[in-house]
């Protein structure tokens, strides 16, 4: 019997259709609603006020549209107009800025309103090349999952730790195989031994490159006393698109795109949890990075993501994170990566009191009362 | 002190013939010359004592100093755990490298020199103390700069103990006396009045025995029933033997 992921309800019947790699569409409550409902599109249903408002959203729509065409028709004319006319270059491509703005926010109105809009988005037809769905997509990212994603990433100090400054623009998922990770979350070293699968989101139009980086701000380092930093992945050139969010670490290529390939990420046993922290930085106007030349350069011990994104101008537009301590599986994991040093344990350094302790005296030996002498 | 009190009431009588009983709210202004006004000095307003002056009011307490304060200056040398700051409430709180006790006392999580400092991008109005590093350093930090941390660890190379004292076990099950003897020797007195083992080591016979535990499934309903109708049986069982003995 074929399932309809639109109707099935009860968990068992869920389970084989995502084995079969169908998601079921909706919440669970609203699949079971459907099952007994007569499936009549909007334009049928027989309520009067209701077909009363739709007939109102419409003119509204039509209206936006309209508008839409008098705004393309503006920016045509603007753009086709000298400068000198317009007061300046500078002045013609401030004013042009803010007609596509203005452009962009009527598309927005034009379909906001629309049930049948938000509804598709909320069963994850959205095309995510039209902005509508975009501002749908962001506006639910920003309004949990971004305020979470700050909130881990300040208080476990990576902003100024790895990054002077950080607004995340980009949603990102991370997963591992099956397991999906939330921001901060403690990752078994076995777990995160796999590649990494991202899922990043971009909210707005057009195509861009972008470079990945996985950092460790948490290398214990003896000899200074300190911490070091320690580069687990360096990738650039990589081609995103609201469309296309799916961005596998092994589906990137190692001549044009990897330069430094995953390094399980591990902590030795007694230093302190690590931070691995993976960011997207975006590469200005879509120009690439030599990779060949950068390829001797690159380090991975002693990695300053600072002075890197400085030096080729990238901007930061996204950022996850996750934490790995010592585990069962860590010294195998270290093992199989080649890594020394799995039988090396951190313990505490003592610290000298200010004073030395005072001894007890020595105890004196009690006499015996007078008359019993 | 009494002889203005005794004179009141007589004072009320005669102020209730002499005045028309009109309230002082009624009685607008351009009528007030209409009216006789008070002649008498005696007759004027009461004062009762509505302010205490004695006893425990007005701040006559003056308990034991509290020893509250600054217990380290600027820049003196700390190391864990002093105390930097003991107060009532946070007058300061805890910057850098410092922590804050359960009543509001500023301690020092790492050696270093103490520094009092306001950091106003972080609290327009806070006064914070830390502890730096080096005694040259400032606070609070410029801005927006990576933290300055300290490992505090050293490396020791791991022992591997579980292999070793499963290998001394096995020793001593196939034969090996003289290990067996060792370990019987360097029993102490404890806790209990007994020589025996030490706590940690009875904690850990399971592990060195090597007995294993099923891991417990949330999930597994069978074993969950196997157990609990075992269980229901034994204890059908007890109570027939309890009733059996009675009778």
């Amino acid at each position: 019997m074929a399932l309809d992921p639109a109707i099935v309800s009860t968990p068992k019947e869920e389970k084989i259709l995502m084995r079969m790699g169908v998601k079921p569409i909706g919440s669970r409550r609203r699949r079971a609603a459907l099952q007994t409902a007569a499936n009549i599109p909007f334009e049928q249903l027989p309520y009067q006020c209701f077909q009363e408002a739709r007939k109102i959203l419409l003119a509204d729509r039509e209206e936006k549209l309209e508008e839409i065409e008098v705004e393309r028709s503006r920016i045509a004319r603007l753009k086709e107009q000298d400068a000198a006319v317009s007061g300046g270059e500078q002045q013609k491509q401030t004013r042009l800025r803010s007609m596509m703005n203005y452009l962009e926010e009527l598309k927005i109105l034009a379909d906001i309103n629309d049930p049948v809009i938000k509804k598709r988005y909320e069963d994850g037809e959205g095309d995510m090349n039209k902005p509508i769905y975009r501002y749908l997509a962001d506006k639910e990212w920003r309004r949990y999952r971004r305020p979470l994603l700050m909130q881990r990433i300040t208080q476990m100090a990576v902003v100024p730790d790895i990054l002077p400054h950080l607004d995340p623009v980009v949603d990102i998922r991370l997963a591992f195989g099956r397991h999906n990770v939330q921001p901060g979350n403690f990752i078994d070293s076995r777990v995160s031994e796999m590649l990494p699968k991202l899922r990043v989101q971009v909210f707005d139009k057009g195509e861009r490159l972008v470079s990945l980086v996985v950092v460790d701000p948490d290398v214990p380092d003896v000899e200074s006393d300190s911490f070091k930093y320690r580069c687990h992945f360096l990738a650039a050139n990589i081609r995103l698109s609201p469309a296309e969010p799916s961005l596998a670490f092994s589906k990137l290529s190692g001549d044009t795109q990897v330069l430094l390939p995953w390094l399980p990420p591990f902590a030795q046993k007694g230093s302190p949890y690590h931070r691995n922290s993976i960011f997207l930085l975006q590469q200005p106007d879509g120009k690439e990075i030599d990779i060949a030349s950068l390829r001797e350069k690159v380090k991975r011990d002693g990695f300053n993501l600072r002075s890197f994104s400085d030096k080729h101008s990238l901007r930061p537009v996204g950022v996850h994170m996750f934490r790995s301590t010592w585990d069962d599986g860590t010294a195998s994991v270290m093992k199989r990566a080649g890594i020394e040093g799995a039988d090396v344990e951190f313990k505490r350094k003592r610290v000298e009191p200010l004073k030395k302790p005072v001894l007890p005296l020595p105890r004196k030996k009690a006499e015996p009362l007078w008359k019993f002498r | 002190m009494l002889l203005p009190r005794l004179g009141t009431p007589s004072r009320a009588l005669v102020s209730a013939f002499q005045r028309p009983s009109i309230s002082a709210e009624c009685c607008h202004e351009s009528f007030r010359h209409l009216y006789p006004a008070t002649k008498s000095p005696l007759i004027s307003f009461v004062r009762h004592a509505t302010h205490k002056a004695q006893g425990s009011v007005n701040g006559g307490k003056d308990g034991a100093g509290k020893r509250l304060g600054a217990k380290k200056s600027g820049e003196q040398y700390v190391i864990p755990g002093n105390i930097i700051f003991r107060q009532r409430g946070s007058l300061w709180f805890p910057g850098e490298n410092c922590g804050m006790g359960r009543d509001h006392t500023i301690y020092a999580t790492q050696a270093g020199y103490v520094k009092y400092y306001l950091d106003p991008e972080r609290h327009p109005k806070r006064k914070y103390i830390g502890v730096v590093f080096e005694r040259d350093q400032k606070l609070p930090l410029p801005r927006n700069s990576a933290r300055r941390r300290r490992l505090g660890l050293a490396t020791a190379t791991m022992l591997e103990e579980t292999q070793v004292e499963a290998e001394n076990d096995m020793a001593v099950g196939g034969g090996g006396v003289s290990k067996g003897r060792e370990k019987q020797e360097s029993l102490q007195m404890r806790p209990g009045y007994m020589y025996r083992e030490s706590n940690w080591r009875i904690g850990r016979t399971a592990e060195k025995m090597g007995v294993k535990v099923k891991v417990f499934k949330p999930g597994d309903r069978w074993a969950a029933w196997r157990k609990a109708t075992a269980r229901r049986a034994k204890n059908a069982e007890r109570r027939g033997m309890r009733r059996g003995g009675k009778r």
